[in-house]
């Protein structure tokens, strides 16, 4: 499938653009409004967060635009495309080729090797498993991988090796967005910087979007912008450009 | 995708092991309640397989080796008068309670061999011949796949003794020169033969049609089957059709008798129910092993499945990982239970139980195996198709 907004201008481009979405759990009486018309914009080369409460519909919107979830209403586009208007094997496909996944609990697969975990975007892509796993060793070699690291299984590991694999896998196939679900929760302040560094090195580039989901205050600072949320809506968006982390972490 | 479900699969040592155990554990029982069976059936017509005839021509009711009544005299003459017969031989099968020397009785099947050229003898131990029966009374006896049954008393004093019989006695085996009694007519055994073990297992007794004939029990007609032998060229099935067509008489090639045998056992034999009973059974728990592990793997890797989804993989490509663990561990499975059962096989028949691998029973094994990992698989499927891969964000 051929990804829209493929430019090589130097311009920030338009990646995804909401207006007034919203979303309900449940029905009647048990209804949950999670999301209550949510307006955002998020340009290429740009790492925004997404801060707040628990509850506060974070994830149901991250959820909203990686495709993994319906909305009930307003407009979403991503990459100049709507979800809404693709049938769930286009949805799929567009997911595997433009959107990378980072989440908490690494979600590694824990029978594969680092290697092959970081792979796994590309084997589903159809990349012969060896070729796959070369390519995938090249990024973790890249995050500061050795070879025997590259065998290990995920249980052998640290917390902060095994969000650099799933930070290698999210981006291991090129996407145009990736989405990170509370990548730091799990990790203690160190690695939540050296994770949150290399984001910021290997997975942002121009033509590249980060949303990030936290409630960890340790790394606001290396946000190009923070939304706030608060009951299913933005109240606030912050800009931060310049702050001396991101320009560290850039450089 | 496949090698990822497969290390997947291979990682979780403790379900794999259990899978492979309730996949093997069907495709062994179902090979050996097949194996089973198979060896009933061919027990079922050992006196067909262990005779030389071509054809076996019988009463147009006669459907089974073992279900017969009897043709008069005169159905071997018109037999032996078909062309393309080359020799025709009576043999006479009739049940009859033999008492032993210490007035102990067991039922016997009474085989009557043609007296000229003993067609139908098996092999006798000892190195004795079927000539034996050429000399006066004498007859050959077989366990025919009994055990204890052909054991007459080892002490002279117990034997034809005055008054009571002596039943609770030293025993042994019945040996040549032991004599029995045939409907009150003394009969001498001239050797013990290596038959073929019968379906249901009895003591089997040959002699001759004559001294058949003079031993039971008087009847208008004692030839129970005519054996004919085809002349060189001539193609057993049409010689039995020329023979029905000349004689009125039932006539069916040695082979196709056997399928008869074979196919009134499966509609009529009891045991048959048992043998069906024992691979439900086998289907019930390895579905129920192979089930509940695969459903509880999937289950458990559930997350990952909804993270290969999120990152691009396909339902199909998910209902193919699952199907070729399902697969591998059938095909592991179903070799070790194959490979279990013949085993198995070479241990019981050394105790002589009715165990015959054919062809038809890995067959059926495999089968069994392919409908349990496919019911399985498709059981652990649904959680699959039914998740929803936002609900593992978050660390949920």
């Amino acid at each position: 499938m051929a990804t829209p907004l493929q430019s090589s201008s130097n311009h920030p481009q338009v990646a995804v653009r909401c207006v007034g979405v919203t979303k309900t759990y449940g029905r009647g009486g048990a209804a949950v409004q999670a999301l209550r018309g949510v307006d955002l914009e998020i340009r290429t080369g740009e790492l925004l967060m997404l801060e707040g409460p628990s509850g506060c519909g974070k994830t149901t919107l991250i959820s909203i635009l990686a495709g993994l979830m319906h909305r009930d209403g307003g407009e979403c586009s991503v990459l100049e495309r709507d979800y809404e208007r693709m049938s769930p094997n286009d949805t799929t496909h567009f997911r595997g080729q433009n959107v990378g996944f980072v989440f908490q609990a690494f979600n590694l697969i824990p029978s594969l090797t680092a290697a092959e975990n970081a792979a796994t975007p590309l084997i589903i892509a159809g990349m012969k498993r060896s070729a796959a796993v070369n390519q995938a060793s090249a990024v973790l070699k890249e995050m500061g991988f050795d070879d025997r690291m590259m065998r290990s299984a995920p249980a052998d590991l640290s917390g902060g090796q095994q969000q650099r694999v799933a930070i290698a896998r999210a981006m291991v196939h090129n996407p145009r967005i990736i989405v990170c679900d509370e990548p730091t929760s799990a990790l203690d302040r160190e690695s939540g910087h050296v994770v949150m560094e290399l984001m910021r090195r290997f997975a942002l580039g121009k033509d590249r979007v980060l949303i990030v989901v936290t409630h960890d205050d340790r790394i606001i600072e290396f946000a190009d912008r923070i939304a706030h949320m608060e009951d299913g809506r933005i109240t606030k968006i912050e800009n931060q450009p310049g702050h001396p982390r991101v320009a560290e972490a850039t450089s | 995708m496949i090698s990822i479900a497969l290390k997947m699969l291979l990682g979780d040592r403790a379900k794999y092991f259990g899978l492979l155990f309730g996949i093997t554990f069907t495709s062994f029982l179902v090979t050996f309640a097949a194996s089973y069976f198979g060896g009933m059936m061919t027990r079922s017509f050992a006196l067909i397989a262990e005779n030389p005839a071509d054809v076996w021509v019988m009463d147009p009711a006669v459907v089974a080796v073992d279900r017969t009544i009897n043709l008069p005299t005169s159905a071997l003459n018109r037999v032996r008068s078909v062309e393309g017969v080359l020799s025709a031989v009576p043999l006479a099968l009739a049940t009859a309670d033999a008492r032993f020397p210490n007035g102990r009785f067991q039922s016997v099947q009474v085989i009557g061999v043609d007296d000229a050229t003993l067609t139908g003898v098996p092999l006798l131990t000892g190195g004795a011949t079927a000539g034996v029966l050429r000399t006066p009374d004498a007859v050959i006896m077989d366990d025919g796949g009994s055990t204890g049954k052909l054991d007459t008393p080892s002490r002279p004093a117990d034997q034809w003794p005055q008054g009571r019989p002596h039943l609770e006695v030293p025993m042994r085996s019945l040996a040549t020169g032991d004599e029995l009694l045939i409907n009150d007519t003394r009969v001498r055994v001239a050797g013990r033969s290596a038959a073929l073990p019968r379906f249901p297992p009895r003591p089997l007794l040959f002699t001759t049609f004559s001294t058949a004939e003079r031993i039971l029990l008087p009847e208008r007609r004692r030839l129970t089957f005519v054996l004919a032998t085809a002349a060189p060229g001539t193609d057993p099935r049409a010689l039995a059709s020329r023979i029905e067509a000349s004689t009125s008489l039932r006539a069916r090639a040695s082979a196709d008798f056997k399928e008869d045998t074979v196919r009134w056992m499966v509609e009529n034999s009891e045991d048959v129910g048992d043998a069906i009973t024992m691979l439900t059974i086998a289907m019930l728990v390895g579905f129920g092993v192979t089930g509940v592990m695969m459903f509880m793997f999937t289950n458990e890797n559930l997350k990952y499945y909804a993270v290969l989804n999120a990152m691009g993989a396909t339902a199909r490509q998910i209902v193919m990982m699952v199907f070729a663990q399902a697969a591998s561990c059938a095909l592991v499975g179903t070799g070790l239970g194959l490979g279990l059962c013949a085993i198995a096989g070479r241990i019981f028949t050394g105790y002589d139980f009715p165990f015959r691998l054919m062809w038809f029973a890995p067959a059926v094994g495999g089968t069994a195996v392919l409908l349990v990992s496919i019911g399985a698989a498709a059981l652990s499927m649904r959680p699959v198709l039914k998740m929803q891969p936002a609900s593992f964000l978050a660390g949920r």
